[in-house]
């Protein structure tokens, strides 16, 4: 079974939204809800300064807070390692919500169920990759398996030292991160 | 704030169930011919719990609308701190219900049920603490002084509003009960501690939770924490409580209890009793909202 991970690498991000906007379209979000925040990080002392943004989403957790924390199982955990809720069990406690330190769960306007970033798995298990890796122009997000040695992420991550946000927190995410 | 007022409202109520609920039963075992206050305690309990659970479900709006989503919160076993929470809960509704629906009767419940009733009832406070305490994410709340302090603040408040309600409906119901609003006292002094402690250890945990303590002390909520919860929901009410003690001491003990109200001269026991029962009901619904709204989330860089 694949474990599915993603990498993005912020020296190539250019902050155009475009996987926001992309991923509302494939999620079917309204304007005011996405699954992707952006967090622009500025760093050194003036003259000498640098900007880059971070874009977070669901990280995947292996060890996810959210999952233990739901009453209901309605946040669970697929074969593929990818954090999916079942909106048919979900009753919008938001003990998730206030569970993951990600805050990347936001709740359906509509419907009222706690969504998030799902890894495009239906996409995925279709052989396709997310939207949001699809439709990057700069080529920022790699998309793939952590298990298969060979696989473009698992070399990429070990090239380019990509490193999960907080991973100190002890929730193993599945998002790795060039800063 | 992913939980707001509503949640705070909810974790408050539950906790003065609880604390009326164990002053009902401590009275019954301590003052057994002090009737109105027993009953009132008993009779809180299962409305307020109630209270708190309707407003639950009204924020769960995804429940509110296919309410047999909730049975998944049985199901879900063994499960996340909330599952557990809800069986707590549910055991100590019905409990709080019989009891209540007993002392309609005129009746008394057997010695093991009461008992039960106080391990849930403990529960029930304990958790509404432990459910924000087990939260890794907001470091204001991941800490297990809380569960102690909601404890605290439940039996608190729980005294608070069995004693408001009796002397409405009894202007002298309580006026024999000193060692009730000493024990009063003491958790009050207790809470301020807890306070203090939680405080202090918790803004040394990491930076944000510093930023969080620091915007209870000094910032966005720091008139609300220390005008409401310290000065209101503590101190005024330690002061007037200190007088009505200080004051019992110089009274006449006979064999029915103390002769008089135990008040000030000059003051009337009633205006005393209103103002600082429901000055600490303000204080306990406070401490839950500042927390809540003092919590902010783990920094990720």
């Amino acid at each position: 079974m694949a474990r599915y991970g993603m990498l993005i690498d912020t020296t190539k991000c250019i902050e155009c939204f475009s996987c926001r906007v992309a991923c509302q379209m494939q999620n079917g979000l309204p304007p005011e809800e996405s699954f992707i925040k952006f967090y622009g990080q500025e760093e050194g002392t003036y003259p000498h300064v640098s900007y880059y943004t971070v874009p977070v989403q669901c990280q995947h957790c292996e060890n996810p807070p959210c999952v233990a924390n739901c009453p209901t199982g309605a946040s669970y955990q697929t074969e593929e390692g990818v954090v999916l809720v079942n909106e048919e069990k979900c009753i919008s406690c938001k003990y998730c919500m206030v569970s993951c330190p990600y805050q990347a769960r936001v709740v359906s306007e509509k419907t009222g169920v706690v969504e998030k970033c799902r890894f495009c798995i239906e996409e995925v298990r279709q052989g396709k990759e997310p939207i949001c890796v699809t439709t990057c122009v700069g080529n920022a997000r790699i998309f793939g398996d952590l298990d298969d040695p060979n696989s473009e992420i698992v070399r990429a991550i070990a090239k380019k030292k990509a490193k999960p946000l907080r991973p100190d927190l002890g929730t193993k995410p599945k998002i790795f991160y060039v800063r | 704030m992913v939980w707001g007022s509503i949640i705070a409202w909810y974790l408050f109520l539950a906790g003065v169930s609880a604390g009326a609920y164990c002053t009902a039963v401590w009275v019954g075992w301590k003052f057994p011919q002090a009737v109105t206050i027993q009953r009132t305690g008993y009779y809180l309990a299962p409305p307020l719990l109630a209270a708190g659970l309707l407003l639950l479900v009204i924020d769960a709006e995804a429940g509110l609308f296919h309410p047999w989503r909730f049975l998944y919160l049985f199901t879900n076993v063994p499960g996340s701190m909330m599952t557990d929470g809800t069986y707590i809960i549910s055991i100590f509704m019905l409990i709080t219900l019989y009891q209540a629906y007993l002392t309609f009767q005129g009746k008394k419940a057997p010695g093991w049920m009461t008992g039960v009733g106080l391990l849930f009832a403990f529960g029930t406070a304990a958790y509404t603490g432990l459910l924000l305490g087990v939260v890794k994410a907001v470091p204001l709340w991941n800490t297990s002084i809380l569960p102690v302090l909601f404890t605290v603040s439940a039996l608190s408040t729980g005294i608070a509003m069995t004693v408001l309600l009796a002397t409405l409906t009894d202007q002298n119901a309580c006026s024999q009960l000193i060692s009730l609003k000493k024990i009063h006292f003491g958790l009050m002094i207790l809470e301020g501690l807890l306070i203090f402690i939680m405080v202090y250890i918790t803004s040394s945990a990491n930076e944000t939770a510093f930023q969080s303590v620091m915007s209870l002390l000094t910032g966005e909520w720091s008139l609300w924490f220390w005008i409401g919860l310290i000065v209101v929901g503590l101190l005024i009410p330690l002061l007037l409580e200190g007088l009505e003690l200080f004051h019992s001491r110089s009274l006449q003990v006979t064999p029915a209890g103390v002769e008089a109200t135990a008040s000030g001269t000059g003051s009337s026991p009633f205006a005393l009793t209103i103002a600082t029962e429901g000055f600490v009901l303000i204080g306990g619904y406070l401490l839950r909202f500042l927390l809540l709204a003092a919590g902010t989330f783990v920094t990720l860089f």
